[in-house]
């Protein structure tokens, strides 16, 4: 790992999460499951620990000291000698109070970690060194908000009824379910109200798709398993767990996406010849958004919903500055 | 006096020079019986020498290479996508078809990389390939090896997409009026294309049907009378090219762009022009496109600030609201909290 930058050595933990071949399935339009399913553990515990401590702190904020945010390059440059870095990168995200915020939760934790080293590389989508970098666009002000929410339009969760289910026999005695043992090895069930599509696996495993908020989705995975217990199974409902959440919304004007792809090289993917919108995986936190010169993006990879929003807030003044001005 | 000899000890004396005692090979019994051998995957042999798979897949590119006549340096530097790539991890796995494909991919990065317009659509017929399987591939080189590459230059495809028409020199199945000077055709095409651009046609679109398009547009303005009556089917026939699917809509598009140009011109306004008679006047248009695009684009941001105010006036004061309908508008507690969370963030 020598001469590799805490940012690739970031982005590598990153990448290698993501199962590079399944990555086309994010333009299947309507594949039941979505991104990945399977709980990521241990890679994740640095970023657990990232998005864990926001909640755990006290959602009061008086408490936090926060006048020593605009100097936290001059206070910390002999303990976190990448926060320097911090300025470009706040340039980079274009949003300065959320890096500015990451870095106060960041910098405690390492604080208290009483490891002063570490945070550095944990918090490296705070502060990368940066490649060379084509000119970025301008920092707004923090208070300036979009003014627009992104809407929920697909939530993806799984449930454990925590007993072993004859497919077959559901098959045969629910009006709503299908079943292919040929074509896939799980019962596939819908019901009207939440307008839901749930996967039914004999081991009792369940994933529950299309619902548009969490409490619907956990709604109609109860909805699912009255059905299943109602077919005379001991159904529980154990470790209900959104796992993935998609929310989409138009920032109303053009955006060049040419230029995009040339500011952001490192988060950006943009191939007109494989797909019409750009491919920006942002790093914090971890969405993926597909933009379209329309102007709509959509986001994906969350596991809660403040994740989108904070991902749209990110995007927007990025998004922004490449508005059409011919 | 000690006194080496390369790496061999010696003794040697002082005065005459003569070698008094040599160095052994080895000083105990303990150092010749009970010492490993140095094998050969720690000695410098293997790193210096490459894997069999890796010396066929950088022959395979190299092949790639010499079928698409590439110059030496993206040859070389297509060979050192793969020699970095193919011996790692993530792609030593791969089967044979995905191996080629990643061959095609580190062609395909590297003529990006030195601004060489090779499209995704001839790798593909080249390797016999699925487009989505290519994309994969391509998606993961990129990731793994951090490579920055370049988009595909619009300007060079247009250069190397035209040499492939026929429409450039006399032939027994091509109309004498069809016929058209190359240079002149690559550069109005290049206009063509470059307005395309500055009207968002561009973004997010195959590039090769906008070529096309343009390349049609350009070639009919060049000669009307001749010309006009000839579609867009029968000009790709004739030039001995396919019709991508998209280019028809997109050659509606540019006719769209153009008329809408041409209105701003007073002296086309009277005309009243349509999607045909345009085309004659092409030269004129795009002499003064940077003016004529200013002026068009304005009146459209004027006409989008109109219909927003429109829509406000039209809601009425004291319409029925229902329950339902305030409700849509409340935020749960679940999603008030969250909300909150996130302007917290900010």
């Amino acid at each position: 790992m020598d001469g590799v930058s805490p940012l690739e050595q970031y982005l590598e933990r990153c990448n290698g999460q993501d199962d590079i071949s399944t990555s086309p399935q994010l333009f299947a339009p309507m594949s039941p499951y979505d991104v990945d399913l399977p709980i990521q553990t241990t890679p994740d515990a640095p970023f657990a620990s990232q998005f864990n401590q926001p909640k755990e702190l006290p959602p009061d904020f008086s408490s936090v000291d926060l006048s020593f945010l605009p100097d936290i390059s001059q206070d910390d440059q002999d303990q976190n000698p990448c926060e320097g870095a911090q300025d470009t990168q706040k340039e980079l995200d274009g949003s300065v109070s959320r890096n500015e915020d990451s870095g106060v939760f960041l910098e405690e934790s390492g604080l208290s970690e009483a490891d002063t080293t570490q945070p550095c590389s944990e918090t490296s989508g705070v502060c990368p060194p940066l490649t060379p970098m084509t000119p970025v666009t301008p920092v707004t002000p923090a208070s300036e908000s979009s003014g627009i929410v992104p809407q929920l339009q697909n939530i993806v969760s799984t449930v454990n009824l925590a007993c072993k289910l004859d497919l077959k026999n559901i098959a045969l005695h629910a009006r709503n379910a299908e079943y292919n043992p040929k074509r896939f090895a799980a019962v596939i069930m819908r019901i009207r109200e939440p307008r839901t599509t749930a996967l039914i696996f004999s081991s009792g495993k369940m994933v529950c798709t299309g619902a548009k908020s969490e409490e619907q989705s956990r709604l109609a995975a109860r909805k699912y398993a009255r059905v299943v217990q109602k077919l005379g199974f001991p159904a529980k409902f154990l470790d209900f767990k959104i796992q993935n959440m998609v929310g989409s919304c138009d920032v109303r004007f053009p955006i060049r996406l040419e230029g995009l792809v040339l500011t952001h090289q490192q988060f950006s993917s943009y191939e007109p010849e494989l797909f019409p919108g750009l491919i920006y995986r942002m790093v914090k936190p971890r969405i993926v958004l597909l933009i379209f010169v329309s102007g709509k993006v959509v986001l994906t990879g969350a596991k809660e919903r403040s994740e989108i929003y904070e991902a749209f807030e990110n995007i927007y003044p990025i998004l922004k500055g490449f508005k059409k001005s011919s | 006096l000690p006194d080496a000899h390369y790496a061999q000890a010696q003794l040697v004396c002082a005065a005459c020079g003569c070698v008094a005692a040599e160095g052994l090979l080895t000083t105990t019994f303990g150092d010749e019986e009970h010492l490993r051998e140095v094998a050969f995957s720690r000695s410098t042999g293997q790193r210096e020498q490459r894997s069999r798979s890796v010396q066929r897949g950088v022959k395979r590119v190299q092949d790639l290479c010499r079928v698409l006549r590439l110059p030496r340096a993206l040859e070389e530097t297509a060979v050192s996508h793969a020699e970095r790539a193919l011996p790692r991890a993530a792609f030593r796995r791969l089967g044979l078809p995905k191996k080629e494909l990643l061959g095609g991919c580190c062609v395909l990065a590297s003529c990006r990389q030195h601004g060489w317009p090779l499209t995704m659509g001839t790798l593909c017929s080249l390797l016999y390939a699925d487009a989505e399987l290519l994309a994969g591939v391509y998606r993961g080189l990129r990731a793994e090896l951090r490579l920055c590459v370049p988009a595909l230059g619009l300007a060079e495809l247009v250069k190397t997409h035209l040499n492939s028409f026929r429409l450039f020199q006399q032939a027994a199945d091509i109309p004498a009026p069809f016929v058209e000077d190359k240079e002149q055709t690559v550069t109005r095409t290049l206009q063509v294309v470059e307005l395309a651009g500055d009207t968002w046609l561009v973004t997010g679109r195959h590039p090769v049907p906008i070529v096309t398009a343009a390349a049609f547009l350009a070639w009919q303005s060049l000669r009307p009378a001749a010309r006009l009556a000839c579609t867009l089917a029968r000009f790709c026939r004739a030039a001995g090219v396919e019709v991508p699917p998209p280019a028809p809509l997109r050659l509606k598009e540019l006719h769209d762009v153009l008329l809408r140009m041409a209105a701003q011109l007073a002296w086309l306004r009277v005309l009243r022009l349509d999607k045909k008679t345009v085309v004659k006047h092409l030269g004129d248009i795009l002499q003064h496109r940077v003016f004529l695009l200013r002026k068009a684009f304005r009146t459209e941001d004027e006409e989008e600030e109109e219909e927003d105010e429109e829509e406000k006036e039209e809601a009425p004061l004291d319409a029925p609201i229902s329950d339902s309908e305030i409700e849509q508008y409340l935020r749960g507690r679940e999603e008030a909290r969250a909300f909150g969370k996130a302007k917290a963030w900010l």
